[in-house]
């Protein structure tokens, strides 16, 4: 068992050809006092260097879960991993022990989450929090830990680092508070970092600037870099490949270009069609009908069939392929794409 | 809602102990969505063990002090005889009898009436005061806020013991069932205005407000439709475990001296007049002690049980 | 920093004026007899009447009675008693003992029931948690006028392991009283401690701080704990009031010679002077704490330090 990244830094980990993250069949369950919710159902992707990733999903696809997962964060009871794995550097990360996993975060891979505010902990200096990983995972003593906080404070474009090191997170912007959190996930130089939502409760201007400071240091870092937003126009901006996600699946894969020129899968062809065009005057907008299902109780056979506009049923399906009945699999279907519908040829219009 | 808001919020509902501190405030009871507040909390109270011991303990005491004799077994607390004189307890008579020769058990049961009494009055004076200081605080703030929590700073700088002492001792109130009650409101409605005039800073800044006062609805309105409904709930629950504290508060000064006096008949009058025979007669001290004991335990787990019951979070 | 601490001393300033004002107005402003007020039911010759007028300034009119009250405050002049001793005087000889009582309890207060928190606040649900749950409802129900006689009783008289009079026994005189004066506010402590620190678990932050990769232990303590504990400071502060209440009682019923016995003899021999002058100093002293627990606030929490 190699424990190469606590101590060396990211140039000496592995470099191959393959993959840096390998997520295979990822199943999720949460045991509540009214039943059992099954919150990710058999997720798979891979993640390469320097490759942006978007998972895009509404709030209660299972996008966050599943993150928390890849990091071990979740709690235990009542969560559960009922099967899967997740390769990382070699290794399963879901066989490791507590111990071993907890040295993969921080160092291997790390995490952003959306509200800075309540993600730091306010009775603590931001350089104090910055040079915890430090002091924690590198045994660095308290003055080169803040000498390495104000570098990285630097890094991220947060003014007068020097000065500001000592304040608290209340006394920064939204904006400012995302970058601390960013120039924590990075202080180790891990190869992966998931950004879960981290734009969302800012401005749109906020927005574009720290999601240009995160691909400028996956530029110069070549870490991957899992985007999991809600936002439409942040993946067209911001990432190569988008996995989209409805009730703890993901329903359509492949580059963001094809994806949301030519979508596969009537969920995501709903959601670009909920997209107001600036063009269109008059006329309705186009949401997509129905509710989000309840992840307790997901509707048989294909999750989205009660609100998929193109769905067969009875003497209109398929043999196989019956939309209320039989599970569609995440499926190649035209090089590139993957989609879980058993209809996507028509639905691309091939 | 500002998060200072929100912190001051939580921190006057936490001292107040009207919550565990996990419910997010400002929760819209009417709205329509949250109207299951009440019909969730019930069912929570029904499940609650801790509910139906108070509740039961609760009805045993209000039964006790509505109807003495029964409770008695018809003794009568002033028939005393000196030959009778701390006699232990019998078959006859459960309680034994107290130093003066007097039926102990129709004592501590003629006892609960007074006590009954008084936290009921405390309490409602403590509303009263602290529901209307508290709302005109909150919605009006300004000055009228700060002079109001001047005042209501400079109440709590006297403990509920020390002040009602004062002033009892001053004899200004005279002695009598009254008395007390009023000296223990005059120093128990702080926090109860506190609490409210958080509830309604909370709430006055809320979304609903702003469209109720945009579709031209008056300050009273608002007051009573809006706000005041989303007090009461913290408000009920910091009032149930008053009622404890207030009974409890009233044995205590009664024993220091200051509350009822002879011949009024009250558990701290009873646990006094036991305490030089502890060592010989326990039983003296000990009987008041429990029933007085028990009957605060009634209102303090009632209490909890209701604001287990009406916080959001503990609800899924 | 120091503008929050200035802040404090001058909201503090104006509440002690004010709490003295409202004693004075009990005392001697309410309608019927201020002689009443100091002497009771005690019959007076005229001449102890008169002097009494002169002494307290009765027959003044109210401004200046008060003026002369708080002059004689300032000074540190409490008024005397029926049988010529300063009240200053008592206060001072028995302050030590109600000092001594009252840190005791803040310690086992604060010590047990931090510790007794935490422990059921980590593993919410756990049967420690449930204990401390259970166990302080009932602790929080039983008066501390009924617990002092348990405790008396129980373990003084009949298995004798505590002295159930006096301070003779030094510092061991003080465990028991200490622990029955405790009593309710640890109750409070424990089950605050752990709503507090149960939350904090749960909080973003320490999810992040999770997800940084640092060691349990360090998430724990350093993340939990420290937020943890700053509701529970200030309910300490703001539960002062109480231990003073409870020690009147404690210390009648241990017979501990501190300021709270005095209230409780100065109550039954009608010494109104003793009663007004103990309970002011109790006042000043609360509305202190109350300000060195403010400061402690902002030091555990940065947030505050700058309103």
């Amino acid at each position: 068992m190699s424990t190469a990244w606590t101590s060396a830094p990211s140039g000496q980990a592995r470099r191959g050809p393959g993959p840096i993250l390998q997520v295979d069949d990822l199943r999720v369950q949460f045991r509540t006092g009214s039943g059992v919710v099954n919150a990710v159902n058999g997720v798979s992707y891979t993640l390469s260097e320097g490759q942006t990733l978007a998972i895009l999903g509404e709030s209660g696809s299972g996008k966050s879960v599943s993150a928390q997962a890849i990091m071990g964060i979740l709690d235990m009871p009542p969560a559960e991993i009922t099967s899967g794995r997740i390769v990382f550097e070699g290794r399963d990360l879901l066989t490791l022990s507590a111990e071993e996993r907890r040295k993969v975060r921080g160092p291997g891979i790390s995490m952003i989450f959306q509200d800075a505010l309540s993600s730091l902990n306010p009775v603590y200096s931001v350089g104090f929090q910055i040079g915890e990983m430090f002091r924690a995972h590198r045994g660095m003593s308290r003055r080169d830990a803040r000498r390495r906080a104000v570098e990285l404070m630097d890094r991220v474009r947060i003014p007068a680092a020097a000065q500001r090191v000592n304040d608290y997170p209340h006394q920064f912007s939204g904006g400012m508070r995302q970058r601390v959190m960013i120039a924590m996930a990075i202080a180790l130089d891990p190869r992966i970092l998931i950004a879960d939502e981290p734009t969302t409760a800012l401005d749109v201007t906020v927005q574009a600037q720290v999601m240009d400071l995160l691909k400028d240091l996956q530029r110069d870092t070549g870490m991957g870099l899992v985007l999991i937003t809600h936002d439409l126009g942040v993946v067209n901006e911001v990432a190569d490949d988008v996995a989209v996600m409805y009730a703890g699946r993901i329903v359509e894969r492949g580059t963001v270009d094809d994806v949301f020129g030519n979508p596969a899968h009537p969920y995501t062809e709903g959601l670009m069609g909920s997209i107001p065009q600036v063009e269109s005057t008059g006329g309705r907008l186009r949401p997509i009908g129905g509710q989000p299902p309840n992840l307790a109780a997901i509707p048989s056979g294909c999750p989205f069939h009660p609100r998929c506009p193109r769905r067969r049923l009875g003497a209109d399906a398929l043999p196989g392929r019956h939309c209320a009945g039989d599970v569609p699999p995440l499926r190649l279907v035209i090089p590139g794409r993957e989609a879980a519908c058993h209809y996507s040829e028509e639905v691309l219009g091939v | 809602m500002t998060d200072q808001q929100r912190d001051d919020l939580r921190h006057d509902e936490v001292g107040a102990g009207t919550t565990t501190g996990l419910a997010a405030p400002s929760v819209d009871v009417t709205d329509t969505r949250q109207n299951s507040l009440w019909s969730d909390a019930w069912r929570a109270l029904m499940r609650n063990p801790l509910f139906w011991i108070g509740g039961v303990l609760g009805v045993l005491f209000l039964l006790v002090a509505t109807f003495p004799g029964v409770f008695a077994r018809g003794a009568d607390p002033r028939d005393c005889s000196l030959s009778n004189s701390k006699l232990e307890p019998s078959a006859e008579h459960w309680f034994g009898y107290d130093q003066q020769g007097c039926d102990y058990l129709a004592n501590v049961v003629y006892g609960a009436r007074n006590s009954l009494i008084i936290g009921a009055l405390a309490v409602v004076v403590i509303l009263v005061l602290g529901v209307t200081v508290g709302a005109l605080s909150g919605f009006f703030g300004g000055v009228v806020d700060s002079v109001l929590s001047r005042i209501a700073d400079i109440f709590y700088a006297l403990p509920l013991v020390l002040g009602a002492l004062v002033i009892l001792r001053s004899g200004s109130l005279g002695r009598g069932v009254v008395a007390v009650a009023i000296a223990l409101s005059a120093f128990g409605w702080m926090t109860a205005m506190r609490l409210v005039r958080s509830q309604v800073i909370a709430v006055k800044s809320a979304d609903y407000v702003a469209a109720a006062r945009a579709m031209g609805a008056s300050n009273s309105r608002i007051l009573v439709r809006h706000i005041l409904p989303n007090a009461v709930a913290p408000v009920l629950v910091y009032a149930t475990i008053t009622v404890g504290v207030l009974i409890a508060a009233e044995a205590t000064l009664t024993f220091l001296g200051v509350g009822l006096q002879r011949p009024a008949i009250s558990w701290g009058l009873q646990i006094d007049a036991g305490q030089s025979l502890l060592r010989t007669a326990p039983h003296l001290v000990f009987f008041p002690s429990i029933v007085l004991t028990l009957t605060v335990m009634a209102f303090v787990m009632m209490g909890d049980a209701l604001r287990d019951a009406l916080d959001p979070r503990q609800r899924s | 920093m120091a503008r929050y601490v200035a802040r404090r001393l001058l909201l503090a300033i104006p509440v002690m004026i004010g709490a003295s004002f409202l004693i004075f107005a009990m005392v001697y402003a309410l309608p019927g007899d201020p002689i009443r007020s100091l002497g009771g039911d005690r019959p007076l010759a005229p001449a102890v009447v008169a002097e009494l007028r002169d002494e307290y300034n009765l027959d003044d009119p109210l401004v200046v009675q008060y003026a002369k009250y708080v002059g004689n405050l300032v000074q540190g002049d409490l008024g005397t008693d029926f049988r010529g001793r300063e009240v200053s005087e008592t206060i001072a000889q028995r302050l030590p003992v109600t000092a001594k009582l009252t840190l005791v309890a803040i310690v086992i207060e604060a010590v047990i029931g931090v510790i007794a928190g935490v422990m059921a606040g980590i593993r919410r649900n756990g049967f420690l948690d449930n204990v401390v749950l259970v166990s302080s409802t009932l602790v929080v129900s039983i008066p501390i006028l009924v617990l002092a006689f348990v405790a008396q009783y129980v373990f003084g008289f009949q298995l004798g392991l505590f002295p159930i009079s006096g301070i003779g026994d030094g510092w061991y005189s003080y465990l028991l009283p200490g622990l029955v004066l405790a009593s309710t506010s640890l109750a409070y402590v424990a089950r605050l401690t752990r709503t507090s620190v149960a939350e904090n678990m749960r909080a973003d932050h320490v999810r992040t701080a999770r997800a940084k990769g640092l060691p349990n232990r360090a998430v724990v303590v350093r993340h939990t704990l420290r937020n943890s504990l700053i509701p529970v400071v200030t309910f300490i502060g703001a539960d002062i009031g109480n231990l003073m209440g409870g020690a009147i009682v404690t210390e009648s019923v241990f017979n501990l010679p501190g300021i709270g016995r005095a209230i409780f003899d100065s109550v039954r021999q009608q010494e109104g002077a003793v009663v007004v002058g103990i309970v002011t100093l109790m006042v000043f002293v609360f509305v202190f704490f109350n300000l060195v627990v403010d400061v402690l606030y902002a030091v555990l929490d940065p947030r505050i330090r700058y309103d």
